[in-house]
């Protein structure tokens, strides 16, 4: 019967896809102690951001130094909230870990507005792997060399300077608010759906200003489209050594960025932490692997479970400060 | 000459034996991903990922990602002509005359001239890549949040033509296709919206699990009250191939689909279900005989279906060209070659011209095999028209809740779907088209985020819109024809009358 050869190869057909699409990250294994099995980590961001890159490239040498791989899941919605949350929720065995811990949903929003867990008390940092900083930008043909001129332009025209952010009330989206108030110029932030969408609103010259992490912004800046005019952080990023801060000309104004480490949920074993933390810190100093992150222009900055602790509870101190300070809110 | 060697380089990478392999597999598990409803090429790409690390030469990892997502475009067709079950946005408009082709068992007909206009389309597609990517690039980017306010408004209006003569329903469609799409994240100020402290609506209904449903669901549950004779559609299976009728019908409207698809394609956002929209609209308007559409017109298949390939050919512009990536299948593109040392951009084509060229040249390649594989597999499809009906919807069923529950691994989803399946019912019933409603959905957001980012950009001015070139000439254009179309039809009226 016709019907019956046309019904197995329907068959045959999706037997090829499920089997092509199940097996492929399973392909390398084996056993022993803690992964036992393969590590699931949640990505809270979209494909393709710059989480996410982050996650592929320690999923990529994940293996070298743990005995299973590790399984990148991405659960974008919410700003981050809604995987963060799956992750939050799930069994504490060491089989669920986070990726991005630190970002923008962690330390900013539980300061701008209820959250359905606490970022600090249901998650356990393991390790920081890298700290994506802030930088502002404007485009090739924009009138403005210098952050000065941005503010003397705004001052003597009396108009708002257009901004592009990535999403509202992420790490960018403060910096430039903090930006603003602290300079007493208008900045008008646009937020759009990630950072793809802003940067190219900014490079077709459809905004004054932008802002971004260095990982997005430096192809931009290598191909003559944007021009680098403050660093939004502390010191310098030593992916854009020669972008001076904003405290470097004259502006008091300091935010520590988008942090992006891994965390586990409360009530994860000790030893389990402990040994993760190992693998990412074999990880963090393995040299191929500063390679592939100097080339996505993430710069590698190491921290052990407890150092990452203090410094994740410092960081969201300091954004709650100056979101009190400048009195944000979203609206 | 730069130019032909360039090309003549890109084949000698892609004509290897190993990308070869890789380009016939993508475009194989494209076509597959494509026909089964719920997996898509951007979730597919995604778990093959970690698979392409294994791949040692970043052109053979991108060759085969790229075969999976223009692949998958080819095979979205299907399902939508069969079923009436549009797997993605762009092949919503497919469902209209392509399952009406279906029931008067011109199914075949149907999925061959979405294959040949697919490959028409999708190779002219790559052409104009070879040729002009570099200014139409700039064409993309000059598209700023009022541009892309514009469009998405044209691209809603075009979408109540959808709904057939009777423009209020098609106007309410539309109106709660935008009330479902604001439920979820506001885009521009991150709130949560509607979700009334239902964790899994924080971010919204999933596209794919209201499209099935309405459609597909809705299909199989009014299907449930014909008790007459088991068939879904019906046993009529017709001739295979389209007859020289429908290719003189369809030859324009393949080559006005191609232009469509590639220029509206190129703009990061939506660009491809815009594109296959009006280009149904202007098949409709410039048809001699615009009562057939909505009834099984192959023009109506035909345009739409070269759009939305040539749109996944040109979007390969903006990520090869400036590095922007328009989708969420290029996006992981984007993350694979980030990964494999590559970055794509303005200086691709000179530090990687063997990755540039080389997925150009199997791009051409894999729309030849795509052609070939899938013109066979339109005899095997139209079989599944003869699948009874308690056979055939119990299994559209079960694949429909697989799809939308790994989408998000979500059971609310497969609620959810039953829920607009039900839905897609009570409209068939009550003789609404479901098409404004789905793709409205869609459009819903990018005309929200794009309207207040343009007026962020404003100080809240409306001026904004007044001084964009392309806006006023896209929403000129579109007056114009509105305008022109009343004229006709008031002129037949008063003609009647007297």
């Amino acid at each position: 019967m016709k019907g019956e050869k046309m019904k197995r190869s329907v068959v045959v057909l999706m037997v090829i896809v499920f089997a092509a699409l199940i097996l492929f990250p399973a392909l390398l294994s084996a056993a022993d102690p803690y992964p036992m099995k393969p590590v699931t980590v949640i990505v809270p961001m979209a494909a393709g951001g710059s989480s996410d890159l982050l996650a592929r490239t320690v999923e990529k040498f994940w293996i070298k130094y743990a005995k299973q791989p590790m399984v990148v899941v991405n659960k974008p919605g919410g700003g981050g909230v809604v995987g963060t949350e799956g992750v939050v929720r799930s069994k504490p065995d060491g089989y669920t870990l986070y990726l991005g811990y630190g970002s923008g949903h962690d330390v900013v929003m539980p300061s701008l507005q209820k959250m359905p867990y606490d970022p600090l008390k249901d998650l356990i940092p393991i390790s920081r792997i890298s700290i994506h900083s802030v930088v502002i930008v404007t485009g090739a043909n924009a009138p403005f060399h210098s952050i000065k001129d941005v503010i003397a332009w705004s001052r003597k025209e009396g108009k708002p300077v257009t901004t592009a952010v990535s999403v509202k009330a992420g790490a960018v989206d403060i910096a430039l608010t903090a930006f603003g108030k602290a300079t007493g110029i208008k900045i008008v932030t646009v937020p759009f759906s990630g950072g793809a969408e802003s940067t190219s609103a900014l490079a077709g010259g459809h905004l004054m200003i932008g802002g971004g992490h260095p990982s997005e912004i430096i192809p931009h800046i290598k191909a003559g489209r944007f021009k680098p005019l403050a660093l939004v952080l502390p010191q310098r990023d030593p992916t854009l050594p020669n972008v001076p801060t904003l405290k470097e000309q004259g502006i008091d104004v300091a935010i520590w960025g988008s942090i992006k480490g891994l965390a586990a949920p409360a009530g994860t074993p000790k030893e389990i932490i402990r040994t993760i933390d190992g693998i990412i810190k074999k990880i963090c100093s393995d040299p191929e692997f500063l390679k592939t992150m100097a080339n996505l222009n993430q710069p590698v900055l190491y921290q052990g479970s407890e150092e990452f602790g203090k410094f994740i509870r410092q960081a969201t101190d300091d954004y709650a400060k100056l979101i009190k300070q400048l009195n944000i809110s979203i609206d | 000459m730069e130019l032909f060697a360039g090309l003549l380089n890109g084949f000698s990478v892609a004509l290897t034996p190993i990308n070869l392999i890789f380009a016939f597999f993508g475009a194989l598990l494209g076509t597959a991903v494509g026909v089964l409803p719920g997996l898509g090429p951007a979730a597919t790409i995604a778990l093959l990922l970690p698979a392409t690390y294994a791949i040692s030469s970043p052109v053979t990892a991108i060759i085969l990602m790229a075969g999976i997502f223009y692949g998958s475009m080819y095979g979205g067709s299907t399902t939508s002509i069969l079923l009436n079950l549009p797997g993605e946005a762009a092949s919503v408009v497919t469902c209209i005359d392509g399952y009406k082709m279906a029931q008067k068992g011109r199914a075949g007909a149907a999925l061959g001239i979405a294959a040949i206009g697919s490959f028409i389309a999708g190779t002219a597609g790559i052409v104009g890549m070879t040729l002009f990517a570099p200014i139409i690039a700039k064409f993309a980017l000059s598209f700023g949040p009022p541009e892309k306010f514009s469009l998405a408004v044209v691209g809603l209006l075009m979408a109540v033509t959808l709904s057939g003569a009777n423009v209020v329903k098609g106007l309410i469609m539309m109106a709660l296709g935008l009330l479902l799409a604001s439920i979820g994240l506001d885009p521009i100020s991150g709130k949560t919206r509607f979700s009334f402290g239902v964790i899994e609506l924080q971010s919204g209904f999933d596209f794919v699990t209201l499209a099935m449903g309405i459609f597909g669901l809705g299909e199989i549950f009014s299907g449930l009250e014909s008790t007459v004779k088991s068939e879904i559609v019906t046993t009529k299976v017709g001739q295979v191939w389209p007859t020289l009728k429908d290719w003189a019908a369809s030859r324009m409207a393949i080559l006005r689909g191609t232009l469509l698809g590639f220029f509206i394609g190129v703009i990061p956002g939506g660009g491809a279900v815009i594109s296959s929209l009006v280009s149904y609209a202007v098949e409709k308007k410039v048809s001699k005989h615009p009562e057939a559409f909505g009834q099984g017109a192959i023009e109506g298949v035909a345009g739409p279906e070269s759009a939305n390939n040539a749109a996944s050919s040109s979007s390969f512009i903006p990520l090869l060209t400036l590095g922007i990536p328009g989708n969420a299948s290029i996006a992981m593109i984007f993350a694979a070659l980030l990964i494999k040392g590559v970055t794509p951009g303005p200086f691709l084509i000179q530090e990687h011209p063997e990755v540039f060229w080389g997925v150009i040249a199997s791009m051409y390649l894999g729309n030849i095999m795509l052609l070939i594989l899938n013109l066979p597999l339109v005899g095997l499809w139209v079989q599944l028209l003869r699948v009874p009906f308690g056979i055939m919807a119990p299994v559209i069923l079960l694949f429909t809740a697989i799809g939308s529950y790994s989408i998000q691994g979500q059971v609310f989803d497969i609620y959810s779907l039953i829920g607009f399946g039900l839905f897609g019912y009570l409209l068939r019933k009550l003789h609404f088209e479901p098409g404004p409603l789905v793709l409205a959905f869609v459009l819903g957001p990018l005309v929200e985020g794009a309207m207040r980012q343009s007026l962020l950009m404003s100080s809240g001015s409306f001026s904004i819109f007044l001084t964009r070139p392309i806006f006023l000439s896209l929403i000129g254009l579109f007056l114009l024809l509105a305008f022109g179309q009343s004229m006709v039809t008031i002129r037949k009226r008063f003609f009647k009358k007297v």
